[in-house]
């Protein structure tokens, strides 16, 4: 009787949390976003913590001393780039626009006023267009910065947190979850878990893996060419990497812009879009078959449709991270299917 | 409070001290130390089973095997649909697929309300990730008691053989007796 008495309510907690989560959701999209991207990053550095864990210290003490190098390293960072990227926001700030820059635009103003006279350009001012737009950009981050410095805060004090107690209890959440499963079918959802586990942690690792090296490889090419901000546009490039098809020319066009509008060249401009083909070349070539598990194969129009979903819910963020949740979604479908085939439920 | 209680040894702990003896106790976990012990108690799964209620059926793909801690089960074949064996506390089943993940050969029932705790191939795995000198222990543990199961197989087999040659002989003399009484009557 208590065996009964205790799977109905282990039922009854297990939908009330699936409605908190989908009340979440709907009305705290924010939290979910924390979640998520937490989630996400405990995926990927979980084997990291499984490493430490190999030398005999427990699981809290190796996510202990993983956050410790995480901490240090971040601090190192920010301690090294801060100045400078402080810097790079200033001087896009004060809109930096050398003499060649205004040349280009004044040469640009002319072909426009002459060949587009005809749709009402005729008395276009483009040098004064575009210092509005890069002034309104600069204004625009700094706003962000400063109106958004206590979400920022709360995510950069969060995020952590939770991917603390991801890395931390992750394995003890998966047993709870599988807890409450009926007997049934407790031995195909434990057999579902592991391989969605082992399938997502591949691609998601891969997917990290690949941001970064893009990330670095687009910083330490753009800084080669003395691209101006490419401490932004490289990393910025890594990420937009993450959204095939449209990514690398995402990567690619702010440092174009830059070296448009900030130096006014347009070799350099030519020189930005061959390193960039370069990269990508690279990256689809070298680095992309070295990463293991790379498999999960997606219909551009998936994806195009995922990224639109992902931008309208949540915004740049949601654009990012489309790819890797409708990987996981089609990782979770594709395993059901295999394992509900194999267990052949009659009853 | 008793003199238990105040040791932390109340109900509960009783229990967990026990049940760690039941672990001992199986041939796969008899090599373990304290420590390794209770790291494989952290990856065990606690199920509870009315009675009557199918644990797992004969031909269904296997993810490992389970411990009895209280209770009694019966294993049944489809072929001989009655009772095969029964198990009670502190014996185990299923240990085939740990190894080979392949599909169970009979189909266990729970006599009795049971409390039953599953091992299971997976979390097998993730032990050997994280601690591959346990993990290495607690397969070729595995590995004995197949091989073991393998050489009872190859006796009785060699018992069966020898058996049937001795019944094949045994047929052909009267074969033999009687084509002499005929051989010499010609």
């Amino acid at each position: 009787m208590n065996q009964a008495r205790s799977l109905v309510l282990n039922r009854w907690l297990a939908f009330s949390a699936l409605a908190i989560l989908i009340l979440l959701f709907i009305f705290v999209p924010g939290v979910v976003k924390m979640v998520v991207v937490s989630v996400l990053l405990a995926y990927i550095f979980d084997p990291i913590v499984t490493a430490i864990e190999l030398r005999g210290l427990s699981r809290t003490a190796s996510t202990l001393v993983f956050f410790f190098f995480v901490i240090l390293i971040a601090w190192g960072l920010f301690a090294a780039l801060a100045p400078v990227v402080y810097n790079q926001i200033m001087a896009l700030r004060s809109g930096a626009g050398s003499q060649q820059t205004s040349q280009v635009i004044l040469k640009l103003q002319a072909v426009v006023r002459d060949k587009l006279g005809f749709i009402g350009l005729g008395d276009v001012n483009l040098e004064e267009k575009i210092s509005q737009l890069t002034g309104y950009l600069s204004d625009t981050i700094l706003d962000f910065i400063l109106h958004e410095g206590l979400s920022l805060i709360l995510y950069a004090v969060t995020i952590p947190f939770l991917v603390f107690f991801f890395l931390k209890d992750g394995r003890e959440m998966k047993k709870h979850f599988i807890g409450i499963v009926p007997n049934r079918y407790f031995e195909f959802a434990l057999d579902l878990l592991y391989k969605m586990d082992v399938q997502l942690g591949n691609y998601l690792r891969s997917q990290f893996t690949d941001a970064v090296v893009f990330g670095v490889l687009a910083t330490t090419a753009l800084w080669l060419l003395g691209v101006k901000y490419f401490l932004f546009i490289g990393p910025f490039a890594g990420l937009a990497n993450l959204i095939p098809y449209v990514g690398p020319i995402a990567g690619a066009l702010p440092a174009v812009a830059v070296a448009l509008f900030d130096k006014g060249d347009i070799t350099l401009g030519f020189q930005i879009i061959l390193a960039f083909i370069i990269l990508k070349l690279t990256d689809d070539m070298l680095v992309q078959p070295l990463l293991v598990a790379k498999g999960v194969h997606m219909h551009p129009l998936l994806v195009l449709l995922a990224i639109i979903i992902g931008g309208e819910l949540f915004g740049m963020l949601g654009m990012l991270l489309a790819v890797p949740a409708t990987g996981f979604v089609k990782v979770v479908l594709q395993e059901s299917i295999v394992t509900l085939k194999k267990y052949r439920f009659t009853d | 409070m008793d003199f238990l209680s105040f040791l932390g040894l109340g109900k509960h702990e009783g229990r967990k001290v026990r049940f760690r003896d039941t672990l001992r106790s199986i041939p796969i976990f008899s090599e373990l130390g304290r420590r390794e012990l209770a790291a494989v108690e952290r990856i065990l799964h606690k199920r509870e089973y009315s009675a009557g209620e199918v644990i797992f059926r004969q031909d269904e793909p296997g993810l490992g095997m389970y411990i009895i801690e209280s209770g009694r089960v019966s294993i049944l074949t489809d072929d001989a649909l009655n009772n095969m064996t029964e198990l009670g506390d502190g014996e185990f089943f299923g240990e085939l697929p740990l190894l080979d993940g392949g599909s169970r050969s009979a189909t266990v029932v729970a006599k009795t309300p049971c409390r039953i705790f599953g091992f299971f191939q997976p979390d097998l795995f993730g032990l050997i990730e994280r601690d591959p000198r346990l993990g290495v222990k607690i397969v070729l543990s595995l590995a004995a008691i197949i091989g073991m199961r393998l050489r009872a197989v190859n006796e009785r087999v060699q018992t069966l053989l020898a058996e049937g040659a001795a019944a094949g002989a045994a047929a052909q003399r009267p074969r033999h007796k009687k084509a002499e009484e005929h051989s010499r009557r010609a």
